[in-house]
């Protein structure tokens, strides 16, 4: 399968510090892709790179074949990539439907003119934007709390609302930052269920940026691991979990906590 | 979604406007000047609330934009007027006038935008508020339009019509825009900029649209005073007149843009009825505003909730 994102010896420094140090990565079209790593290696950085935050200090990175240099993450997000984020970043006062809304701009051609002119095109542009909406909403289970402010949802829902956002701007490749965090091991269970769904529905690729381990190893058919920055391993669930290097920096910690892994750090 | 309705509740307030303009001969003059600075500064803040309510950029430079489109329109009518324009056209004349002052001050709003884009809250509060100064110590020094002395001689162009017709206008410029798939894009702004981006919005695009139609309509605003005043001073365009717009703004509820036309009729008929009062006008206007914003912080008119208020 070809590859729809790909990283190559991308590097970044903050002064004098490399958060992210010659990764190559390539993510198959429609692949269920795990990036894990242990606190600050560099995982978010990774994906603020792929999303336009940030410019690589070094290296390159193709979406789709074409370079990604020097495009913002609204370019990006028009390209067909979106994301969520590790600390949930929702249009806080606006509405669970226009917080959706907002993201269907992206491929709505109306602009100022007809928003001032208000003809029937328009009109019917925005029952079009308004059925899609709904029947997204319908798809997550908040079709019923469309009027709700964001900021008032529960958690689960807000987490789920931000991967609903993320989908109206019709992405290819969905990152996901941390989408368990916080939640309970039935939650997370569904979140799985959801996630594969996803891929198949929507026919694009995820990868996937996540702590907890067995959600990691059930759900990815790819991982690759990220340690100070600098990509340690890559393979199968399977493989991962024997690597040794992934053991030392990662697992280790996490299976033998009264052995704990000798410092990395310089 | 009322989408369906917008444009006949424009045309319902041109004709109100149209309507009560044919009684204001039977009015006391008074009431009619205070009517009118009532339909100008609705016209300000609810502009202003586009830019600093609903896509949350703080801007205290309103007032500059007001000026330079009262300066621009008022030459413009005085040039007409001594030119010898018929009295026939004198409609168009300030119709034209009006445009050209709100281009104008519609171009600098860009252009005090885009740099300042970079900067976020209290900083671009700050840069807006130096560029008010400058256009108003740049007035003070130009000589073509009086200087420090004033422009006198304005011609007395800006009636009832003229007025609530424009406040009109602005208010369904606003709402029409901001209630729209395209026009979510500036709250979106306002809550999570990086969020924003993320999703699609070119965040930059956004915030220079509402600066250029926020300071749009303060010029064609600061046409409407002029020639109601008929007399422009460089020192009635100072930081305090900026701060009464803010205030009507934050008042209002910010990004509501009812609440705001609402708080701009309380705001400007307030010191008119502290009149009696002489001497303790200002102190109770501004005893008033701490007490409205100390029993309704999320503005008098924003029954959501809060969360939408963060200064």
């Amino acid at each position: 399968m070809p590859a729809i994102l790909e990283l190559e010896r991308v590097t970044i420094r903050f002064g004098g510090l490399t958060a992210v140090s010659e990764v190559d990565l390539a993510l198959p079209d429609n692949a269920l892709f795990g990036l894990i790593g242990p606190n600050g290696a560099g995982k978010t950085t990774a994906f603020n790179l792929i999303t336009g935050v940030y410019q690589p200090t070094e290296g390159r990175i193709t979406f789709q074949g074409s370079p990604t240099a020097g495009l913002k993450p609204h370019q990006l997000a028009a390209h067909g990539i979106a994301r969520t984020f590790q600390n949930i970043r929702l249009f806080a006062s606006l509405t669970v439907f226009d917080n959706v809304r907002v993201a269907m701009a992206l491929h709505h051609p109306h602009g100022i003119a007809q928003a001032l002119w208000r003809g029937s095109e328009f009109q019917r542009g925005e029952r079009d934007v308004a059925q899609r909406i709904h029947e997204l909403l319908e798809i997550f289970n908040l079709d019923e709390v469309r009027d709700v402010q964001a900021c008032s949802l529960p958690y689960g829902d807000q987490r789920r609302l931000e991967i609903v956002r993320a989908l109206a701007t019709q992405p290819r490749l969905l990152l996901l930052d941390e989408p368990a965090a916080g939640m309970n091991p039935t939650e997370k269970s569904q979140l799985a269920d959801l996630i594969r769904s996803i891929r198949t529905r929507f026919n694009l690729a995820v990868l996937l940026v996540e702590h907890d381990m067995q959600l990691v190893m059930n759900l990815c058919e790819r991982i690759a691991v990220l340690d100070y920055g600098v990509k340690i391993a890559e393979g199968s669930p399977g493989e991962i979990r024997r690597n040794p290097k992934v053991i030392e920096a990662y697992l280790g910690e996490e299976h033998s906590p009264d052995n704990p892994p000798p410092s990395h750090r310089p | 979604m009322k989408i369906a309705g917008a444009k006949r509740w424009l045309l319902a307030g041109l004709a109100a406007s149209a309507l009560l303009h044919l009684f204001t001969g039977y009015t006391n003059r008074y009431y009619l000047g205070v009517s009118i600075d009532v339909a100008i500064n609705i016209v300000l803040a609810v502009s202003l609330n586009l830019i600093n309510g609903h896509t949350g950029q703080f801007s205290l430079g309103h007032c500059g934009f007001m000026a330079i489109g009262g300066y621009v329109s008022a030459m413009l009518t005085i040039a007409a007027h001594k030119a010898g324009i018929p009295q026939a056209l004198t409609p168009l004349v300030f119709a034209a006038s009006l445009l050209a002052g709100g281009v104008f001050a519609a171009l600098a709003g860009i252009g005090v935008g885009i740099p300042s884009f970079r900067l976020r809250g209290d900083y671009l509060a700050i840069v807006t508020l130096g560029f008010g100064e400058i256009i108003r110590v740049f007035f003070q020094t130009f000589e073509p339009a009086g200087a420090a002395s004033g422009l006198k001689g304005i011609p007395n162009y800006t009636n009832f019509l003229w007025a609530w017709g424009t406040a009109a206008i602005t208010i369904y410029v606003v709402a029409a825009l901001v209630n729209s798939t395209y026009g979510r894009g500036f709250l979106a702004v306002h809550d999570d900029e990086i969020a924003a981006g993320a999703m699609g919005v070119n965040t930059t695009r956004y915030k220079v649209t509402a600066f250029a139609i926020g300071s749009f309509f303060a010029g064609v605003a600061g046409g409407l005073y002029a020639h109601h005043k008929v007399f422009l001073s460089p020192t009635g365009f100072d930081f305090m007149r900026s701060i009464e717009i803010v205030v009507m703004v934050i008042l209002g509820g910010m990004g509501r843009t009812a609440g705001v036309a609402v708080a701009a009729i309380l705001l400007t008929l307030l010191p008119e009825l502290l009149r009696g009062f002489s001497d303790y006008r200002m102190i109770l206007y501004s005893l008033l505003i701490i007490i409205l914003m100390l029993s309704r912080p999320q503005g008098l008119f924003n029954f959501v909730g809060g969360k939408r208020v963060k200064a």
